[in-house]
């Protein structure tokens, strides 16, 4: 890679790549050895990618859940209070400055925790609700969260970061009901797809922070490997 | 990320301005969180009760979830919860979000509204119309869905097909629009007449929202029983029980290859040919064909139905110098000599084929005409030359002869093109 002596034109120029793209924070995609970076790199551009589509996708399929669950739940202003049952799903409501000062490799876990449980309860989701084609939306959309899941688990192995433990925090909690009853379900529902919209939203900008940040970092931390 | 979602849900821009107000809100919830998890996390089971009792809900409705017939009445209760220090003049109920009217009100107690329903119309929406009891303020105490429709009746009109005696596909129609109301299950079951046996069909919505798809295991030669069982909330009913043989109701593809031309130079005719379905080649069958045509800016199908077993037909009587649609579909009744027709497999995809324009009777301007016979003229001036120096008799065998000829042929045009289709039959 960056060898000292005896070395052909195109290291050299990787050398000035390098320090322009500390300076000027652009990938040195053609002279550094960029297999990883490049990995990295593209493993979030297709997390955000496919955060954007999940967040159009959920658009449609909220609308139609929304009002298969009928009025007023469909309604726009509607806001129903947060019963402590409801907590269990993963809030995405949270102080930004706070999310913000989370390390990188935090806020990914966090994530990462945070879609593995929502897509629990997503499957949990009246199997029998409205028509053929509201349960083969719901369908398509838990599998393309799937595969957030194990995206977001690629880019936290591309970066270095270890995965946290286990599919997702404590499973839903064997003692406490699902929901005593259908109108506290159709609440839960309600609150599932809220914060799963909130929950993309931020994710979309956390990726795309995080896609400006990642090629400098990168390679410090394969110049410092090397000991330079 | 500005734009509105369009359901429900709180704008994300709110969302993320929501840590100013409710930033002890954020973290009350994070510690009532951060509770929960120590406490189904280091507990058993059983200690999650006490946590339940913790958090009780604001009030309760009974009944709750009922179902009930469409017509029928009900009287609801809410009664709230001593913590929340609210009396019964202080709440209001809603139906699928709309306030209902104090009317129909009545205080039961200090802390308990009921509500007089009347005549309830069947559910708005499958999963339950929305009773909810508020707080004066708006907010939602509690709230009962009530699912209120028909019990379903028998479902009818039982049709099955079988493609190439591989599978059994059958559809149905529900008994009463009623059912729409209620979420009603249909299931298709089926066995063989004298084995006893109930089977259950698997794979719905094959062919529209009432249908079913039998994929294999089925015996040919025996009759079967099928029948729809029709359930909801308000009840059971069962289809009357349609006996088949899988044999009586085979559909097969439709013809392939299907290839229209001219025939010839004839402007009225059409040449249709076809090969029969290849998923039947191996079985003993007689197909029975039928063509239909149109005209390209027309809808309306001319049907040709005596073209039997044959795999080409020949249309007659069309418009010269016309572009015709033509489809083409099998039955293969009599399958291993079953006496029932079977059933009509869809239509080919329309082939497209022109007719050929007339020629103009008219004659003396028809320049192909001409230049053939420019060539044949030439050779017969040359060949008269010839035979009048060579020849002995025959002296009045001349170009001009040949010429008077030409214009009575012209002449009787018509005449001699009507013969001659008799002629190639």
């Amino acid at each position: 890679m960056l060898n000292v002596a005896g070395e052909p034109p195109g290291d050299s120029w990787g050398i000035f790549a390098f320090l322009c793209a500390a300076l000027c924070n652009l990938p040195a995609v053609p002279a550094l050895n960029g297999t990883e970076e490049l990995g990295a790199g593209q493993s979030i551009q297709k997390t955000y990618d496919l955060t954007r589509y999940l967040e159009h996708q959920l658009r449609t399929l909220a609308g139609t859940y929304l009002n298969y669950l009928g009025p007023p739940f469909n309604e726009p202003d509607f806001n129903p209070p947060r019963l402590a049952r409801a907590e269990q799903v993963p809030s995405a409501t949270v102080d930004l400055d706070l999310w913000r000062g989370l390390t990188d490799n935090a806020r990914l876990a966090a994530n990462y925790r945070a879609y593995s449980r929502l897509l629990c309860y997503l499957r949990g989701l009246d199997g029998q609700a409205g028509t053929a084609e509201l349960r083969h939306r719901l369908g398509h959309f838990c599998s393309s969260l799937q595969g957030l899941v194990v995206s977001i688990a690629g880019v936290m192995s591309s970066l270095g970061y270890p995965l946290p433990a286990g599919p997702a925090g404590p499973p839903p909690p064997p003692g406490a009901p699902a929901a005593p009853n259908d109108f506290l379900k159709k609440m839960d529902d309600f609150w599932l797809l809220k914060e799963l919209q909130t929950w993309l939203w931020r994710s979309a900008k956390d990726f795309n922070r995080l896609k400006k940040k990642v090629p400098p970092a990168v390679v410090t931390l394969r110049l410092e490997a090397r000991g330079f | 990320m500005n734009t509105a979602p369009q359901t429900g849900l709180v704008l994300p821009e709110l969302a993320g301005r929501a840590p100013e107000p409710s930033t002890s809100r954020a973290a009350e919830g994070c510690a009532i969180f951060i509770y929960i998890y120590i406490y189904f996390f280091f507990f058993p089971p059983a200690t999650s009760f006490f946590f339940y009792f913790l958090a009780a809900d604001p009030a309760v409705i009974s009944p709750q979830d009922p179902t009930l017939l469409i017509g029928s009445s009900l009287t609801a209760t809410c009664t709230v919860s001593a913590d929340f220090h609210l009396r019964a003049e202080d709440l209001y109920w809603t139906l699928n979000g709309r306030r209902l009217p104090a009317a129909s009100y009545a205080a039961l107690g200090p802390t308990t509204l009921s509500v007089a329903l009347a005549r309830l119309n069947g559910s708005k929406q499958q999963s339950g119309d929305n009773l909810v009891c508020h707080s004066r303020d708006g907010g939602i105490l509690a709230g009962s869905c009530l699912y209120v429709g028909l019990p379903p009746e028998k479902p009818v009109n039982i049709s099955c097909w079988s493609k190439n005696m591989k599978d059994l596909t059958c559809k149905w129609a529900p008994g009463t629009e009623g059912e729409t109301f209620l979420h009603t299950n249909y299931t298709l079951k089926y066995k063989l007449r004298w084995y006893g046996r109930d089977n259950t069909c698997q794979e719905y919505h094959t062919a529209g929202p009432y249908s079913c798809h039998i994929p294999k295991d089925l015996a040919l030669f025996t009759p079967y029983e099928i029948w729809v069982e029709a359930s909801n909330r308000l009840g059971v009913a069962v289809s009357d029980v349609v006996m088949l043989d899988i044999l009586d109701v085979v559909t097969t593809d439709p013809p392939a290859d299907v290839h229209v031309s001219r025939v010839g130079d004839l402007e009225d005719q059409l040449s249709v040919r076809w090969s029969s379905p290849p998923a039947l080649k191996d079985f003993l069958f007689q197909a029975k064909y039928q063509i239909q045509y149109r005209v390209e800016d027309s809808s309306e199908w001319k049907v040709v139905d005596d073209v039997g077993n044959q795999t080409s037909c020949r249309l007659a009587g069309l418009r010269p110098g016309t572009v015709y649609f033509v489809q083409v579909r099998c039955n293969p009744f009599g399958i291993y000599g079953s006496k029932k027709a079977g059933i009509w497999s869809d239509w080919s995809n329309p082939t497209a084929a022109s007719t050929p324009r007339s020629e103009r009777a008219a004659g003396g301007c028809d320049p192909k005409g001409g230049e053939q016979n420019t060539t044949l003229r030439r050779e017969l001036k040359q060949f008269f030359g010839w035979v009048k120096k060579h020849a002995y008799g025959c002296s009045n065998l001349s170009i001009k002869l040949y010429d008077q000829w030409r214009v009575w042929l012209q002449k009787s045009h018509k005449t001699r093109n009507q013969v001659l289709p008799g002629d190639k039959l």
